[in-house]
């Protein structure tokens, strides 16, 4: 608790306080409906505060079964995704002749867009699973996967470069071998780096979950839920799923400054 | 110059082994499955001799074992989006769960075996399954189906409907627009074949082939009810159809939404449709009167594609033009809500299918009906037959 204090004293006033006044500011002008007259918008393609919410109180079950579904695939394709970009990060440092051209390479897939990967990843998964709940998880969760990679491998890679200057000559004077250089100055640096890039991939994970829920075989997820609910012209049902949505992101966000706080706490 | 040369080399050798990097991500993909594609493949085989012959279905099967079968196997197929309701009204009948499969807007899954009960349109899926022309799976006589109006679970499709707002302040418009589309339906009817072609050229996703498959299936749905009778009058909203339509729509649309739930489950006929544009369009010798709105625009379900052959005729033959409208038509496609578009105002008629003007209406809309062109539901089930 006292560290998590710390870090909130830390974070001025300006950076957590303006931000939720917003926040406020928002919500009230919509439940007083002068946000639908600023947007030219009716109360049904935009409902009240108070009707979404009354909506999520009341199905608080099923909206938790598909935040569940979301978040595996959220968090399990962040941490596989995370995982293979840190290696391929470390692969292209002890390669750095093609590792900066391997990575750029790696980078174009971000260019590739979700919708775009999403089919082909239910199709290339159909036979991994007779339980479709499975094999269409996994098409959910490569998705996500890919997307997180990229900037993990990028920054990590950075991370173990861009070292201080004569940082590396140090260790070489030393005679130190390559593990030492690594474990001792590489890895070390790179962990600022780590959290630039989860500060990137955290909410692009949740993004593509949502995204990639359009596509997929088996009907669940809150992504799904908003494209359901707004083809059937449920626009309240749909805000609640879409509320449901932003909390998820915002929290694992927190979860992540909190998180960075706690491991970077003295760096700078 | 030798060093140069060197240097090429190696960048070229670099770049070899990333593109083979990236592809060997992409070969592991796919390994995985065709090596994991053998098991599966067999193990449908053994498994299969206990229920039937061979992996699939058999012609003499009953459309309740086939269902019993395929649900039990959880490989039912359907869109989803507000699509399911009649699939799910099926499955209920033979006492099935009423989960089913997303299922692309393809026949790939139905093609590789992760569908074996697959949704499909008569006039659009069924004829790319059954056909070999450009985009079709050229199955033929391999398949059969279970049709939605055989087993009493059918529900009305593509209508044309407005606000009440709109056909109250505008009500000879409506009846303007009812009586020359309707004049369309009919020449388009009696000419699939003209009416395919110029459905084609207002700008196709399919291939001429299909859009004239596609007006011969679309044809038998504005001409026949839901008990195989023929229809003589085009349009023609029948109460038993929309009341059968209504009562699985309230049984099977689940809303979360308290407000929503509470009107739909509240709903009368006189909640979503209005007979009377219609009977003053249609009626011998009527007199349509000046229209109060002359520039309309109707919103489709979907892309352009004979499904629609009426209003392309109407506007391509100037019925429109005789009645003092100027029609403009706007294709559907993805996830292009019909309803919010006419419900905005952004156009003013368009064509849905009733189940969804009823989720529309019960989330707060106020649309109604006001012709019923599909007298019986075109959604089948399609199966894969055993040699």
């Amino acid at each position: 608790m006292k560290k998590i204090k710390e870090i909130v004293n830390k974070n001025s006033f300006a950076t957590t306080v303006y931000p939720i006044l917003f926040g406020v500011l928002i919500v009230v002008l919509w439940q007083t409906q002068i946000l639908h007259k600023i947007l030219g918008a009716d109360t049904f393609t935009l409902p009240m505060p108070s009707r979404i919410f009354d909506i999520i109180l009341a199905n608080t079950d099923s909206i938790w079964t598909n935040v569940v579904a979301t978040l595996i695939v959220a968090i399990g394709g962040l941490i596989v995704g995370s995982a293979l970009g840190f290696m391929l990060g470390v692969l292209a440092t002890f390669a750095p002749k093609w590792g900066a051209g391997g990575l750029t390479v790696i980078a174009a897939f971000n260019a590739i867009p979700i919708i775009a990967i999403a089919p082909i990843a239910n199709n290339l998964t159909k036979d991994l699973s007779d339980n479709p709940e499975i094999r269409s998880m996994i098409a959910k969760m490569i998705v996500v996967t890919l997307t997180c990679m990229v900037p993990m491998s990028i920054n990590v890679n950075r991370g173990m470069t861009e070292l201080k200057p004569f940082s590396l000559d140090l260790m070489k004077s030393y005679a130190a071998e390559n593990r030492t250089v690594f474990f001792k100055l590489r890895l070390p640096n790179s962990v600022p780096y780590i959290f630039t890039a989860l500060r990137v991939s955290v909410p692009v994970c949740v993004i593509s979950a949502l995204v990639s829920e359009y596509f997929a075989e088996f009907i669940i997820g809150v992504g799904r839920q908003i494209r359901e609910n707004i083809v059937l012209a449920q626009y309240a049902t749909a805000w609640a799923y879409i509320t449901v949505a932003c909390a998820i992101g915002i929290i694992l966000y927190i979860i992540l400054l909190i998180a960075e706080g706690i491991t970077l706490k003295g760096r700078k | 110059m030798k060093v140069n040369a060197m240097l090429k080399i190696k960048k070229l050798g670099i770049l070899f082994l990333v593109c083979a990097m990236v592809l060997s991500v992409f070969a592991g993909c796919t390994a995985k499955t065709s090596t994991e594609a053998a098991p599966t493949a067999t193990a449908a085989a053994t498994e299969a001799p206990a229920v039937v012959e061979g992996p699939y279905y058999s012609a003499d099967m009953t459309a309740e074992q086939i269902v019993v079968d395929a649900a039990s196997q959880g490989k039912v197929g359907n869109w989803g989006l507000g699509n399911e309701y009649e699939i799910q009204a099926l499955l209920s009948k033979y006492g099935q769960d009423t989960t089913y499969l997303s299922q692309a807007f393809d026949m790939d899954g139905f093609d590789d075996d992760s569908i074996l009960l697959a949704s499909a349109m008569t006039y659009n899926e069924l004829g790319l399954v059954k056909n070999s022309y450009d985009g079709g799976y050229g199955y033929g006589d391999t398949v059969s189906y279970i049709d939605m109006n055989d087993e009493g679970v059918a529900m009305l499709e593509d209508n044309i409907f407005c606000t009440k707002t709109f056909a109250e302040a505008n009500p000879n418009t409506v009846k303007a627009f009812i009586a020359a589309s309707m004049k369309g339906w009919a020449y388009a009817c009696a000419n699939p074949e003209e009416a395919a072609e110029i459905v084609y050229s207002y700008g196709s996703s399919v291939s001429s082939e299909h859009q004239a498959y596609m007006a011969g299936e679309v044809k038998k749905l504005v001409e026949t009810d839901t008990a195989g009778n023929t229809v003589t009058v085009y349009g023609k909203m029948d109460t038993a159809a929309m009341q059968q339509t209504l009562d699985l729509a309230k049984t099977y649309i689940k809303l979360d939404d308290a407000v929503a739930a509470d009107a739909l489950a509240g709903f009368e006929l006189s909640n979503i449709m209005d007979s009377t544009y219609w009977d003053a369009a249609m009626a011998d010798g009527a007199v349509l009167g000046t229209p109060e709105k002359t520039d309309v625009t109707i919103q489709l379900k979907w892309l352009p594609q004979a499904q629609f052959m009426g209003y392309y005729v109407a506007l391509a033959k100037g019925y429109y033009d005789e009645v003092g409208l100027n029609v403009t038509i706007t294709p559907g496609g993805g996830d292009i809500s019909e309803t919010t578009a006419v419900y905005s105002g952004q156009v003013d008629f368009g064509v849905t299918w009733v189940s969804n003007l009823i989720a529309a209406n019960a989330g707060g809309m106020d649309l109604i009906e006001v012709a019923q062109v599909f007298q019986r539901s075109g959604l089948v089930l399609v199966y894969k037959l055993n040699d």
